[in-house]
Formats: structure tokens, sequence, C-alpha cells
């Protein structure tokens, strides 16, 4: 079985369009495993300070993902992509 | 966990204690790390990024090392230096009584309940129900995010009990810290998968938490097997055997939270000292 990858595009969601995540939190709440996790950004390096005010949704447990595909479909930006897709012609759950 | 002659390592005062605390530096420690607590779980460490990284915990021999590299972390007992890291963080699954005589006879006023961290990040939902003393009181009254909009915030010590008793009997699993060893300043109320220690213990097998140091019995003549107990576990380590017609208790999955005991109408759930059972002595 492959490896689930769920990507989430943050030029749809998060600081790249002034999107806070920490108003939505749709996806957060769907996942019924609780992959994803909501945390301040980090600069672009490694010792860039942080910017505690910027905050962006990463999918922490990848491993666990039932690719129920309930992100995908609840996304109000549709920034979230499950691979491999969850219907075999890539459309989303719903 | 070792106890050492005093007996609970979470009942020895003294590490709740604020000379602990000055002896280590940790309220310019506790608060760099709180500022941006919702980070570690995706930051760095020693080059590795922990995103993604549970699929390596799965493989059959390297996923065992990895595992152990997080859990040497966790358990350090070194005198804490990197505030970005989870290091010394580690706790214990305790029930309401132990937390009870934490809350009159160990934490250092203030006592404060903030908004849990875990359930922030995991649901972006803000919940009052983490409780704090000694120093990290001081410390979370500068970070907002934290402080609860409507519960009270600064609790007296019966004040304290009362709400975790209600946490408890919402099926919160109670829960303490050393964060960073050897201080001890958190007594959560923790649901699995939302919280962040309980976790990586349940879906991966990493030691991050121990289990308490009781087990749940069935006193089967009180019992009516109405199934209350079968839903409320958080671990799920009851089941009701149609064979038996009574619940059966999984003692190798129980945690000894003992949450069960609220679902109970008629208190036929009680705790027992985890070593009274030889095959389960000393694990924790």
């Amino acid at each position: 079985m492959r490896r689930t990858r769920i990507r989430i595009d943050y030029k749809l969601c998060g600081d790249g369009v002034g999107i806070d995540p920490r108003e939505c939190g749709l996806c957060l709440r769907v996942c019924q495993p609780a992959v994803f996790l909501l945390h301040q950004t980090q600069g672009a390096k490694e010792d860039d300070p942080y910017d505690p005010q910027i905050w962006r949704v990463t999918p922490l447990w990848p491993s666990l993902c039932t690719r129920c595909g309930e992100c995908e479909a609840v996304c109000p930006a549709g920034a979230i992509k499950v691979s491999p897709p969850v219907r075999p012609d890539g459309s989303a759950a719903k | 966990m070792e106890h050492g002659a005093g007996g609970k390592w979470y009942l020895n005062a003294e590490h709740y204690s604020n000379e602990i605390a000055e002896k280590y530096n940790l309220r310019e420690f506790l608060l760099e790390q709180y500022t941006n607590f919702e980070q570690m779980s995706v930051r760095k460490v020693n080059g590795l990024s922990p995103v993604g990284m549970d699929h390596t915990f799965q493989m059959p021999i390297i996923g065992r090392l990895v595992k152990r590299v997080a859990e040497r972390m966790l358990h350090s007992q070194k005198p804490p230096v990197n505030p970005f890291r989870p290091e010394g963080h580690i706790g214990q699954v305790i029930p309401m009584e132990d937390a009870e005589a934490i809350l009159q006879h160990c934490a250092c006023e203030p006592i404060i309940e903030k908004n849990c961290m875990c359930r922030y990040m995991t649901r972006g939902v803000k919940e009052a129900c983490c409780i704090n003393f000694g120093v990290m009181s001081e410390i979370i009254d500068k970070l907002p995010r934290f402080i609860p909009e409507s519960e009270k915030y600064h609790l007296t010590r019966e004040e304290a009990v009362a709400r975790f008793r209600e946490h408890n009997a919402k099926g919160y699993i109670g829960t303490i810290w050393y964060g960073p060893y050897p201080y001890i300043n958190n007594l959560c109320s923790c649901e699995s998968p939302e919280c962040a220690g309980l976790r990586p213990r349940v879906d991966f097998g990493i030691m991050s938490i121990y289990k308490s140091e009781y087990l749940v019995e069935l006193e089967e003549s009180h019992c009516m097997a109405c199934g209350a107990c079968v839903t409320k576990c958080p671990f799920g380590a009851i089941r009701m055997d149609k064979v038996l017609e009574r619940p059966v208790i999984d003692l190798e999955r129980c945690y000894g939270c003992g949450v069960c005991r609220h679902a109970c109408p008629t208190g036929a759930l009680y705790l027992v000292p985890r070593d009274r059972f030889p095959a389960l002595a000393g694990t924790r």
C-alpha cells in the first residue's frame, strides 16, 4: 500500500492569502484521527525568529490518515490534496 | 518511573517548589517554550523533521531506533537547555484521588486553569481544562491565547479540585507532567488522540507517558451489565463479553485513569494498585 501524502497549498490557506487558519480550523475538526496540527510558522531558515502571529496547519501524522476525504471536501479554499486520491478518478469524497 | 524512597514521584513536593524553578531559571525557559509551544511538534530536531516521521516509526528496525531516540529526549534528566525541544517532558496518568492530593499538598500557588495547548493545536478549540501551578502561572499571564475568556483563571485549591473532578467526570484523563524535568507544573485533563503526550504512546508505542499506578477491577455482585463503562473508557480497555454477560477489563490496555467509575451507576468499578498483579508488576 502506498504511503498517504497530504499536501496543503499554502497559497490557498494561511499567511500567503490572508486566511488565518485559527479562524477556520475546519480540517482540524473534521479529521477523526487528528492528523493535522495548528502551529506558529517558522522562518525560512532553522534559526529565523518565529512569527507568533502567523499560523498554519500541517499534516503531522499522515500514516494515520484513513483517506476518508473529509478534509478535502470541507476546506473552503480547496487547499488540501490527499494522495493516493480518495477516488480513483481523483475527485474528492463529496 | 523511578519512585525512590519517597513513593510516587508526583507526590514529592520538592519537584513543585519555586526553589527548583529558580535553580534552573525556569521562568525564562518556560516563557520561551510556551510562547511558541505549538510549533515544537513540527520543528526539526537534529535536522530531522517530525512531520511524516510517523511513517518511519512503523518500519520494523529503523522505526524502533528512531522511537528510542525520541524517548531518550523525553526522558532526559539533564538540566534543561533548549526550550524548543520537549526534553525531559514526561508524565503519568493519575486518577482523581492522586490529583486531589497534588492540588491540596504539593502544588504551589498561584494555581491557574488555562486553555489546553493540545486541544488548540489539534482541533483549534479553546478549552479551559489544563491546571498549572508555581511559576507557570506567571508565564501564562503573558500569553493571552491561553487565558480563558469565560471560565475563572486563578483558582483556590478547592476550586481547582472541583474543576478537576468535573473534567474527570466528563471522561477526561488526568495526567501529571514534568515540564521540564525536574519541575512539575502541569496537571492536565486529557483526551486521546488530542493530547500530544498520549498520542505517541497510544498510536505509536512511544513511551511518552506512563500508565497510572492503578488498574481497574469490577465487583461483579454490583454490576448490572448496563455497558456504560464500555463507552466511557477512553482507551477501549473494557468490552461487554456476551458469553459472561458482563464487562471484561483488558488489564493490558487499562491505563488506570479511573474515569470509567463515573459512568457506573452502581459503583461496581474500583481501582487497585497495579503491582497487585504479578504479570503486570513493574509495568507502567
